[in-house]
């Protein structure tokens, strides 16, 4: 039995609900009947529920969030016609968790392991390119009218031997980011992303290198490469699967000095 | 049949998921507090919903399945990105909570109908409820707005549904608190005779 010392506090909550069984029910109505302080929080648990319920204004979608979606389901459905088994995604997804763990421990570890993340996908065929074209001027064309805030420059990595995939305006740890895909005659990949944001956020843990006299931060596992670096307010991060050095020697062939 | 033709799946896909977009932009909009970002994280839930479409047992409630992907998504890439920012620390809401419990009968105003509050819903409602800290928003979105089950709610946050019945239970007492204001300019909290 409840005394007006022994409130019955969320159960208010699953009666109102109606999530409590009869006997307890019973029990906690003789309360309320007694206790001022409980009727008035069930009064305005009541209130506050049907306030939210009564209906929120509710937006239309705008049509560009539409076209976006199709456009999104139409790119899985063109992927999904040389997509690759599973179990070479799952490979490709744990050489990228064993990178997210050693970088977990410098804290702020979203931007390296989503950038893993990413090349993983890539390699598993498992990342939609919003274009997929060869021409960087057209995939510069396509970024220019996103709302991205910084001017891109889709790196060409031709002379190297990587032929570019695709890319598009994108997604790195919640921070918009401009994204190109590259990929070799060996079946090498590298992705590349800007965002807006500073090197010196980045976790530690990072080999320092300085080239041209621009500061380069790399890490490595797993068989992946990350690079970053700054060029004003936007740090680049090249993913490479390929050799360790060939990687860096990639961003310091495309890296400018602030 | 799971592995049907390709047209095929797009067809079942866009029945169930299509009608649900303008409900799940408004979660969005609601999650993220940016329309950008709400049109951003409706296109990747369509992505990761129609890739596992597999995995979506027909006759199951479809709409809790692409808030779960939904809320999935929006806590990998958004939640870590963005700091909590309501006007008033929940503390200080908690407190208000506790006054108004707390006072003497007959001495202060009753919470009244909301049937009083008409047809039009004053912008209030929605900006408190965006003020909210995440954990307890979200809880509140999916019960109260969204109309899910505790269980279901709670597999959507991928939490124990008591955790999720503690988090409505505090939602709930801080959306009250910070509309209590005003509702009582409005008078939407009348005097007790
Ligand atoms: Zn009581």
């Amino acid at each position: 039995m409840l005394t007006t010392g022994n409130h019955p506090g969320d159960e208010l909550q699953q009666l109102l609900d109606g999530r409590l069984e009869a006997e307890r029910r019973a029990q906690v109505e003789a309360h309320l009947a007694v206790c001022a302080r409980c009727r008035r929080e069930l009064a305005a648990l009541r209130w506050v529920t049907a306030a939210v319920r009564k209906g929120l204004p509710e937006r239309d979608v705008p049509a560009a969030v539409a076209a976006g979606v199709a456009a999104a389901l139409d790119g899985a459905d063109r992927a999904a016609r040389r997509r690759r088994p599973a179990w070479v995604i799952g490979l490709a997804l744990a050489a990228a968790a064993v990178l997210v763990v050693l970088v977990t421990r410098g804290g702020a570890p979203d931007v390296v392991a989503a950038a893993a993340e990413e090349l993983a996908r890539y390699r598993a065929a498992d990342l939609p390119l919003q274009l997929e074209t060869g021409d960087p001027r057209a995939l510069e064309r396509l970024i220019a009218r996103s709302t991205l805030r910084f001017p891109v420059r889709v790196f060409d990595f031709g002379m190297m031997g990587y032929r570019l995939a695709g890319g598009g305006a994108h997604r790195l740890a919640g921070r918009r980011s401009a994204l190109f895909a590259y990929e070799d005659a060996g079946g090498r990949r590298v992705v590349c992303q800007m965002y807006e944001g500073r090197i010196t956020e980045l976790p530690a843990g990072a080999e320092r290198r300085e080239h041209d006299g621009i500061q380069f931060r790399i890490y490595r596992t797993a068989g992946l490469t990350l690079v970053f670096w700054q060029e004003g307010d936007v740090v680049c991060v090249l993913a490479s699967d390929g050799d360790p050095e060939e990687a860096v020697q990639l961003a310091y062939a495309k890296a400018i000095k602030e | 049949m799971p592995h049907g033709d390709p047209e095929d799946k797009r067809a079942r896909f866009e029945a169930l998921a299509l009608p649900l977009m303008g409900v799940l932009y408004n979660t969005a909009l609601r999650l993220t507090r940016a329309s950008e970002d709400a049109a951003d994280l409706v296109q990747e839930t369509f992505l990761r919903a129609y890739r596992t479409f597999e995995n979506f047992r027909p006759g199951t409630n479809g709409k809790a399945w692409l808030f779960t992907i939904l809320y999935s998504v929006f806590v990998n890439r958004w939640k870590r990105a963005r700091r909590e920012a309501g006007p008033i620390p929940p503390d200080e809401l908690e407190e208000r909570f506790q006054r108004f419990v707390e006072v003497a009968p007959g001495a202060d105003e009753e919470a009244g109908k909301t049937e009083a509050w008409g047809e039009r819903w004053p912008p209030e409602v929605e900006a408190a409820l965006r003020a909210l800290p995440e954990a307890f928003r979200a809880a509140v979105l999916f019960v109260d707005v969204q109309e899910l089950s505790y269980e279901e709610a709670a597999a959507v946050l991928r939490c124990p549904v008591g955790t999720l019945r503690s988090r409505l239970f505090r939602g709930r007492r801080l959306l009250f608190a910070s509309l209590q204001e005003y509702a009582r300019e409005a008078g939407y909290l009348r005097p007790v005779n």
